[in-house]
């Protein structure tokens, strides 16, 4: 078995610095990476072997500061101060030093073991900034290692020089501050109990008391140690009344001057570098009218790729699925036997020729965009659009992570700053057409009645969104904080990231999704021998067959739908006992959209739902099941009504 | 003058940024302070958010009217 006592590693550093891929470079590709502000919502946990030693890593959420202002910078604290880890390992995105050595500066007064990977030295070097890591060793007294994880540069080095500092401790230099914010800062220290340590030292506890007002501790305070309370008190007074700014402000500040000091100190920046293509191209994306038209673009040609790829693929694939299926009631007839393996064929079939030809592609697409940076970009374009219905541009990640599958979009709500925002676009994902769906919606209206009819869904859909946000939000009570969006540089996405991304849902879907199709098909399969299904059909027949005037064998396919979109669709084909090809011969082209339309909003799937819980509690989880229920059922009857 | 009100395309110097401690805090954090050189670069349509890019670092943020009303500037003076 694997030793426990293996030393704690924590990769941490501000959103967007590279740290991911970082640590995939190193724990084997694991994290999910993009080139958004937060995508590391989660923490992941690595165990790896370097250099014949065992090592626990941790991937932190990426945090501009120790004071957390959203739920993903949450995560990021309670690791660092829960844990205590053997070594940390902070990346710093070497083209904006000034400011990421801010949170440098934090992690020192922590006095934890520590080496920094100086991250994205090439684009710093474009933007003509040449920073010495001799001389900022120098300066924070650990450790630095230049890295351009992308291309894997420095990686040896730092694998090195980590497994050196686990032997060797590497502690910094303690940096010291304005003469009389230390003075104020001393005199709390000595007023500490001697067996009172919130978090690691002394020093560190009394900063974070004096710079949070709210620190847990500090809650507490009145009552346990009530002339510490008033020393505390005191020490803020002073600090706000000798530099006139709130207290928290003053030591921001303190760290700011430090770290721009180490910053010139250790750096050479060239001015007036020629715009590079990426100012340029950046220029023209976020341009207030072509800004729009490259947007508008980039989406239809996302959706015509994938049915372009995925049409002729499906037809392909589809092809010896129905032979087998013929050979199949040739040789078993029509019983028990035929059923189970009939639903074992549509199971397997369904995940070969229906899901894959069109899930592969829009994995890909999806991570290019979120690679080269698109995704921030978007949200500035649409934040205008986000807040006519109660939201703004930060929103638009996650939304757009919902065309790939909900549940991580769900996640994705961490990286919003207020509760309001998170519920509200927590409620408005279920309603994106996932993989899932975008599969019923192409391999069912783009085959059977055209692309354009697909794109029509699509933009109905997305006005749907619309609505029900408008009309959501008149329900929250308070309003949104508005947007602070920081847009990444764009970057030219590598190939070897991108396959990495593919290879990981991919691997999910094959081991989590699949098996849950073929066992959901068999089931049916069962249900219909033993013709149970009847009964089921009979119960919900007043919804499908009246409200939505469907042929009633379908009820069966909706229980399943709970569990995965695609299922609906291949059960479908086996609840109406056709192959695809002749599918129009039973159900007419009206009845396949108000099938569509019901099916895409129905309920959120299973996993959708528990993340919902999970993430905002079992509240907003029934809120959502119940809101999606009433939803497809007003809007179908009405598609039902107009066509 | 507030960030609206300012021209674009031109140095800006930050004078204050007025609002809740929330807002202050995740100004300070992405590296807004007073003091320090912002320019305006881009604008979204229809009351959209403002593109502000930081001198000294070269990166850009994207801001929201609601936010970008509470930070206070002048123009820049001198050279860089």
């Amino acid at each position: 078995m694997v030793p426990n006592n293996a030393p704690f590693v924590i990769f941490i550093g501000q959103p967007n610095c590279g740290k991911s891929t970082l640590f995939n470079a190193i724990a084997g590709h694991k994290a999910q990476t993009s080139n958004f502000p937060g995508t590391t919502v989660k923490h992941t946990h690595s165990r790896v072997n370097i250099g014949g030693r065992l090592l626990n890593i941790i991937d932190l959420p990426g945090t501009y500061s120790l004071n957390p202002a959203d739920p993903a910078e949450k995560v990021a604290l309670t690791h660092l101060f829960q844990e205590t880890p053997d070594l940390v390992v902070n990346v710093v995105d070497a083209s904006i030093l000034g400011r990421s050595l801010e949170l440098t500066l934090e992690l020192l007064e922590m006095e934890l073991p520590m080496v920094v990977a100086l991250n994205m030295t090439d684009l710093a070097e474009k933007k003509g900034i040449k920073v010495d890591p001799q001389k900022l060793s120098a300066l924070l007294g650990v450790p630095v290692i230049s890295t351009i994880a992308t291309r894997g540069k420095g990686i040896q080095e730092l694998f090195e020089t980590t497994l050196k500092c686990l032997d060797v401790k590497c502690f910094g230099t303690r940096l010291k501050w304005s003469g009389d914010v230390e003075e104020e800062i001393e005199r709390l220290i000595e007023r500490l109990p001697e067996d009172f340590s919130c978090v690691a030292n002394k020093r560190f506890t009394a900063i974070k008391m004096i710079e949070s007002g709210h620190l847990f501790c500090n809650e507490f305070l009145a009552d346990i140690n009530p002339g510490l309370k008033k020393s505390l008190d005191e020490v803020r007074a002073n600090l706000e009344c000798k530099r006139r700014l709130p207290v928290y402000e003053v030591i921001a500040a303190e760290r700011h001057h430090l770290s721009q000091k180490i910053f010139e100190e250790s750096s050479r920046v060239q001015r007036g570098k020629a715009i590079g293509w990426q100012e340029r191209l950046d220029g023209l994306i976020m341009h207030p009218l072509l800004g729009y038209v490259i947007l508008f673009i980039v989406f239809l040609s996302f959706f015509f790729l994938i049915f372009k790829v995925g049409s002729p693929l499906e037809t392909l694939l589809l092809k010896p699925f129905s032979w087998l299926k013929a050979v199949l009631e040739a040789k078993l007839g029509g019983g028990l036997l035929f059923h189970v393996a009939d639903g074992l064929l549509q199971g397997i079939g369904g995940g070969v020729a229906i899901v894959l030809p069109y899930f592969i592609p829009l994995l890909f697409l999806m991570a290019v965009l979120e690679d080269v940076g698109y995704l921030a970009r978007a949200g500035f374009l649409l934040d205008t659009f986000m807040h006519r219905i109660g939201l703004h541009g930060k929103s638009v990640s996650p939304f757009i992570l919902g065309f790939g599958c909900n549940v991580p979009a769900i996640v994705a709500t961490r990286i919003l700053e207020s509760r309001r925002d998170r519920i509200l676009t927590s409620l408005l994902i279920p309603f994106i057409p996932c993989s899932a769906r975008t599969t019923i919606i192409l391999a069912l209206v783009a085959f059977y009645l055209g692309p354009f009819w697909a794109l029509g869904f699509y933009a109905a859909n997305v006005l749907l969104v619309a609505v029900l946000g408008r009309v959501l939000s008149l329900f929250m009570k308070t309003a949104s904080p508005g947007l602070i969006l920081e847009i990444p540089s764009l970057k030219i996405p590598s190939l070897k990231n991108i396959l990495f991304k593919i290879y990981f849902q991919l691997k999910a879907f094959v081991l989590f999704a699949w098996p849950l199709l073929v066992a959901g098909s068999i089931v049916l399969g069962l249900i219909q021998a033993l013709h149970w299904d009847r009964a089921i059909n009979a119960v919900l027949s007043p919804l499908v067959a009246n409200i939505l005037g469907l042929p009633k064998e379908l009820g069966v396919t909706l229980v399943f739908g709970f569990l995965r979109k695609e299922l609906s669709l291949l059960m479908m084909l086996q609840a109406l006992g056709v192959g695809y090809q002749n599918l129009l011969s039973v159900i007419s082209r009206d009845q396949m959209i108000v099938f569509t339309v019901f099916v895409s909003f129905f309920i959120p799937c299973l996993s959708t739902f528990a993340i919902l819980w999970k993430e905002s509690g079992k509240k907003i989880a029934f809120i959502s099941a119940g809101l999606s229920i009433s939803v497809a059922i007003i809007v179908s009857f009405l598609v039902r009504l107009l066509i | 003058m507030n960030l609206i009100q300012a021209p674009q395309g031109v140095r800006l110097k930050i004078v204050d940024i007025s609002g809740g401690e929330q807002v202050r805090r995740r100004l300070l954090s992405l590296g807004f302070h007073a003091g320090d050189e912002i320019e305006r670069i881009g604008r979204g349509i229809l009351r959209g958010p403002l593109l502000v890019k930081m001198i000294r670092s070269g990166s850009s943020v994207a801001i929201g009217r609601g936010i970008a009303l509470k930070i206070l500037v002048e123009i820049a003076d001198g050279p860089e």
